[in-house]
């Protein structure tokens, strides 16, 4: 018979451990970082599987596409490449002069950082953050703190890296911030996520701060954690209270953070393969081999 | 005393798998909120039918796996998870002999208080905003426990698990 009486030790007991032992976790979480990295490596082939219908997805729609759609996604594609090696060769000029009157100022002359494409995994995440898991672990040398963009601007920072995997904060999340500046004027503010998925909130800004709807805000580089100069949100509304010490001001992130795909993991301190930068000749090539396939 | 053996371990630790599968499959944003909390039903109801065998322990280690795969602080799934198996594992006679729309309304406050204590201890240590989508869950679970409850005894009858 099955035994109605639960023997051994109690439940009362086995409770009490749990509770206990739930209560260290909480407490030494921070501590605990390498023991949950080298868990989280162990249990990412489960995040892997349950990614599964999802790539399946994709792929239907991909293998579904018509031939239409192909040809037009192509032709918009070119279309966009051309302006892109056009804007990429003004920018290369520029970039030389720039170097140039930098060596004569004697400020260090910028670098490509080394960057690597990552895909997001469809899987869920802690519903009281916003995360996104990459498909880049230690493996891909990826580290905490690294930051994150996509083709708009900034879309946050690694917080934790597995083997294989690895989850990045997003910019809109509440206890993320980011040390940014207005390109018109160069005040430097601080974003801080609000926890909806489109809006940051500058904090601290004086009344009198020259700040209006519309204004860039770039990375400033201050915190040495995000490099210099990367957009990350517009100004929208800026209210000035006369009940309140600051003004309110509220920025939209250029990322369109609820539908990221692919991002960028930047490497600041390490230069970027020389195979993969780009070259003025280079560019000219790609644009004449644009040029004849378009004609 | 053969009965005491434990037999078909593997189709508890499978569903169990499975069950943590749904719960980090990627969801359209339109249900995501809905999603019923699969893992914490199946171990619910593993803890229902062997009590000795499958309980706070169990469902306090399936906690922090599920902590890690969500990027959660360790120990709060865990905790909040080992709290409602042990209410669980104190009335499982009960729970057992209801009928079924009582047992799905009980499971579903469960779930209920899965995610009020998720929520608190979350709102203690961090920082969280309180939303009524946090009862979503309990209702979808309402309403998928018995279809639920249905499978895995067929599965539980046909393997024989004890």
């Amino acid at each position: 018979m099955k035994p109605i009486f639960v023997r051994g030790i109690s439940n009362q007991f086995r409770l009490t451990l749990a509770v206990i032992m739930s209560v260290i976790l909480l407490v030494a979480n921070d501590r605990l970082e390498p023991v949950r990295n080298s868990l989280s490596s162990l249990l990412s082939p489960l995040q892997y599987i349950a990614n599964i219908p999802g790539v399946i997805l994709d792929e239907s729609a991909e293998s579904l596409a018509t031939r239409n759609m192909l040809a037009r996604q192509n032709k918009e594609l070119l279309r966009q490449q051309l302006l892109m090696s056009e804007r990429l060769q003004r920018f290369e000029h520029l970039r030389q002069e720039n170097d140039r009157l930098r060596g004569l100022l004697g400020s260090p002359v910028h670098m490509d950082a080394k960057k690597v494409v990552a895909e997001v995994m469809e899987v869920a995440s802690d519903p009281f953050h916003q995360y996104v898991v990459l498909n880049r672990g230690s493996r891909s040398s990826v580290y905490v703190g690294q930051p994150v963009v996509d083709a708009q601007g900034v879309v946050g920072q690694v917080v934790q890296v597995s083997e294989l995997t690895s989850r990045v904060l997003l910019l809109s999340d509440i206890s993320h911030g980011i040390p940014v500046r207005i390109t018109r004027n160069d005040v430097r503010m601080m974003a801080v996520g609000t926890g909806s998925i489109d809006e940051l909130e500058l904090r601290h800004v004086a009344k009198s701060t020259d700040v209006r709807a519309g204004d860039l805000l770039v990375t400033s580089g201050l915190g040495k954690r995000f490099p210099e100069g990367y957009p990350v949100a517009r100004v929208m509304t800026v209210k000035k209270d006369d009940g309140k010490n600051y003004a309110t001001v509220i920025a939209q992130p250029l990322a369109a953070l609820d539908r990221i795909r692919y991002l960028l993991l930047i490497w600041p301190d390490i230069a970027a393969d020389a195979a993969e930068l780009i070259t003025p000749a280079g560019v000219e090539e790609a644009l004449n081999a644009i040029k004849e396939s378009a004609q | 005393m053969s009965l005491h053996v434990a037999n078909g371990r593997w189709v508890v630790w499978l569903s169990l798998l499975v069950a943590m599968l749904f719960q980090i499959m990627p969801l359209p944003e339109l249900v995501e909120a809905w999603r019923p909390d699969w893992l914490l039903l199946v171990i619910i109801y593993w803890a229902m039918a062997l009590p000795h065998r499958y309980n706070i322990l169990t469902a306090w280690m399936l906690g922090v796996m599920l902590d890690i795969l969500l990027g959660a602080p360790l120990g709060i799934r865990a905790f909040a998870m080992s709290v409602v198996v042990y209410v669980v594992v104190l009335h499982f006679q009960r729970l057992r002999n209801f009928p079924m729309w009582q047992q799905a309304l009980l499971v579903a406050t469960q779930v209920a208080l899965y995610n009020l204590i998720i929520f608190w201890v979350q709102f203690v240590t961090d920082t969280a905003n309180f939303d009524i989508s946090l009862f979503y869950p309990a209702f979808s679970s309402l309403i998928m426990w018995p279809w639920l409850f249905w499978i895995l005894r067929r599965v539980r009858r046909l393997y024989k698990v004890r």
